[in-house]
């Protein structure tokens, strides 16, 4: 824990408030790369890319959410984990081709746009899919929806059989079903899920590299932008912001819903 | 007890791929009654009780509840609610909210599902309870709220699935006796499922024996337990002196059988059974009598065989003896005083009144 979390976010830090030099940086206690990120656009950049993954995580929830219970429900105990397997096997090609391969799918003259036109439904073809904060959305959401299955089937998977059978006993209808039963019991998974979602939606820089336009940057891509440039402090400070960030998040969560009660053993 | 039937079930049948689960099952449970299906696991109790709450589906026959078909009815809209097996709670649900959510979803107002939840937590003995969640409960409690949260919707019969099965023997005990006095004062019928023979005796008003899909038979506990009528019911009650043997002669009052090696006259009561056939005898050792040989007394004709003590053992209350016989089947012989001056491998003779022996089909 000390090792692999505490050390680095100090070091983080500390970093983040060093002097920068031409190549590396220097010792000292400045607040100039928090300044340069604050009064810039880099700050509108980064409540944007938070908005954005937002969007994600919502739309990974309703998206991920029933395939999850589908699963759970619908497919025989048997086939279930192969049919998640389904879903790993995304993974076995490299992330960057994976996003790169949105392009042709979801730019003016992509598959999406010639098959609505072919269909008639449109007339000119949609231009938000790629190089826009759209596109940013839809490649988060192509790439991390995986893990909002995963995570509530995990979840959804731990629930035994007879609560599904207490309820068809009571004549619980799908509606309460899924307010009352899959939700809170399925909220540890969702929580993870969303957690991951949001973290890599404002923190991998190669999603906004390859499908975003200008007004598309998120925490990740400001920080890779940075380091490009040699300057290490701000790459620091951005770093430094996000997990401030995401711990206040956090600690907001926690006291809005209560996390532990989320997360206490369940049975 | 009333006439009328809770539950009629004619000519059940369910299979799966080739195995029969019910193989034409007929049942009818009447109204008010404390019924229990037991039987082996895996012998078909289990799948009768679901297809009467409406979790399976047979392939053929029928069941009526209250005189109304319900074969096309779904589990929540049949007059029945369920005891499941093992603690089948809603475990981010407190008692209290557990208990009312079979009233919650039929947006009933609030005070009323209150009232009725405090009521039942009090019938179930579970007052004070009311903020826990399951994980902090014992087992028996946590069955006490599943009985409480089948209780509250009013239905007319409750079918409990091995409601006891997780629970150790000494609370199983005592949870027998709560539930006999739950169902009397409920009134309602109860369906209780249970590979334990005891438990089916104690709580049981009649008790159906069911084993490889079928019914075997069906009684009260002191019918089942006294005069079994099938050798299967005699084995499953734990009767360990069983004979298979051939009807050599039948009159009024007596039937001789041969078990090979021995002739044994027993009582004839009113058995349906003919010279020739093959039946199988049963006596619970507590009946039999061992004593000494003695040279001067000669064994009686018929009512006393003899035999050879393999094995003495000291049981507490009991004094087991198993005895070997001269068809080498050995004999168990329970007695409330240790017989003095018999040891191992002495030669013994064994006595018994006629209307000990039962006679049992197949």
């Amino acid at each position: 824990m000390v090792i692999f979390f505490v050390l680095p976010l100090m070091l983080t830090v500390v970093w983040s408030v060093f002097e920068r030099t031409m190549f590396w940086m220097e010792p000292a206690f400045t607040l100039f790369s928090y300044e340069n990120f604050f009064f810039s656009s880099r700050l509108e950049n980064f409540i944007s890319s938070m908005l954005h993954s937002s969007i994600s995580v919502v739309c990974a929830f309703f998206i991920g959410f029933p395939i999850a219970i589908f699963i759970r429900r619908r497919v025989k105990k048997v086939a279930q984990h192969r049919v998640m397997l389904l879903f790993i096997l995304p993974f076995m090609v490299s992330e960057i081709i994976r996003i790169f391969a949105l392009r042709p799918i979801l730019s003016r003259n992509g598959v999406v746009n010639s098959f609505l036109m072919d269909l008639n439904l449109i007339d000119t073809p949609f231009s938000v899919f790629v190089f826009t904060p759209t596109g940013v959305v839809i490649g988060e959401i192509v790439s991390f929806l995986p893990f909002m299955i995963f995570s509530t089937f995990l979840a959804l998977e731990a629930i035994p059989n007879y609560i599904f059978e207490v309820c068809s006993d009571l004549g619980v209808n799908r509606r309460r079903m899924f307010k009352d039963i899959l939700l809170p019991l399925a909220a540890p998974g969702l929580f993870a899920g969303s957690v991951f979602i949001f973290v890599n939606g404002i923190g991998i820089a190669l999603i906004p590299t390859i499908l975003g336009g200008p007004g598309s940057v998120n925490a990740g891509l400001i920080a890779t932008q940075a380091i490009i440039a040699l300057d290490f402090p701000l790459a620091m400070a951005v770093s430094a912001i996000m997990m401030f960030t995401l711990m206040g998040l956090l600690y907001l969560g926690h006291k809005l819903f209560d996390l532990t009660k989320l997360l206490e053993p369940i049975s | 007890m009333s006439q009328t039937n809770a539950i009629e079930v004619k000519n059940l049948v369910k299979t799966y791929g080739d195995v029969y689960a019910l193989k034409n099952v007929d049942l009818n449970i009447a109204d008010g009654e404390y019924f229990v299906l037991l039987g082996p696991s895996g012998g078909g109790k289990t799948t009768l009780l679901r297809s009467i709450g409406g979790f399976i589906r047979p392939d053929s026959g029928s069941v009526d509840i209250k005189g109304k078909n319900v074969d096309n009815l779904p589990p929540d809209k049949r007059p029945t609610s369920m005891v499941f097996q093992g603690f089948a709670l809603f475990p981010h649900m407190s008692v209290s909210e557990n208990i009312g959510y079979g009233l919650k979803i039929q947006s009933i107002e609030n005070n009323i599902i209150e009232n009725k939840v405090s009521r039942m937590m009090d019938l179930v003995g579970l007052t004070g309870f009311s903020k826990r969640k399951p994980h902090e409960l014992s087992g028996g409690q946590q069955q006490r709220v599943q009985l409480a949260r089948a209780l509250i919707l009013e239905n007319d019969v409750l079918l409990l699935d091995e409601p006891l099965s997780a629970l150790d023997a000494q609370l199983r005990k005592d949870m027998c006796i709560e539930l006999k006095r739950l169902q009397k004062t409920v009134g309602i019928s109860f369906v209780h499922v249970t590979h334990n023979q005891e438990e089916a005796m104690s709580v049981a008003d009649r008790i159906a024996i069911i084993a490889d899909g079928e019914m075997i038979e069906q009684g009260t506990p002191k019918e089942i337990y006294s005069n079994p009528k099938k050798k299967f019911t005699a084995e499953f009650i734990g009767e360990k002196n069983i004979f298979n043997g051939k009807v050599l002669d039948v009159n009024k009052s007596t039937i001789l059988v041969d078990i090979e090696s021995d002739k044994i006259e027993v009582a004839n009561k009113n058995y349906k059974i003919s010279k020739n056939q093959g039946v199988s005898l049963s006596i619970k050792s507590e009946s039999i009598k061992v004593d000494k040989v003695k040279v001067s007394k000669q064994p009686q004709e018929n009512k006393v065989i003899k035999g050879k003590i393999t094995e003495i053992t000291f049981l507490g209350q009991f004094v087991r003896y198993l005895v070997l016989l001269n068809n080498n089947q050995e004999i168990q012989v329970r007695s409330h005083d240790e017989v003095s001056n018999i040891n191992v491998n002495d030669d013994v003779m064994l006595s018994w009144r006629l209307e000990d022996f039962l006679v049992h089909e197949g």
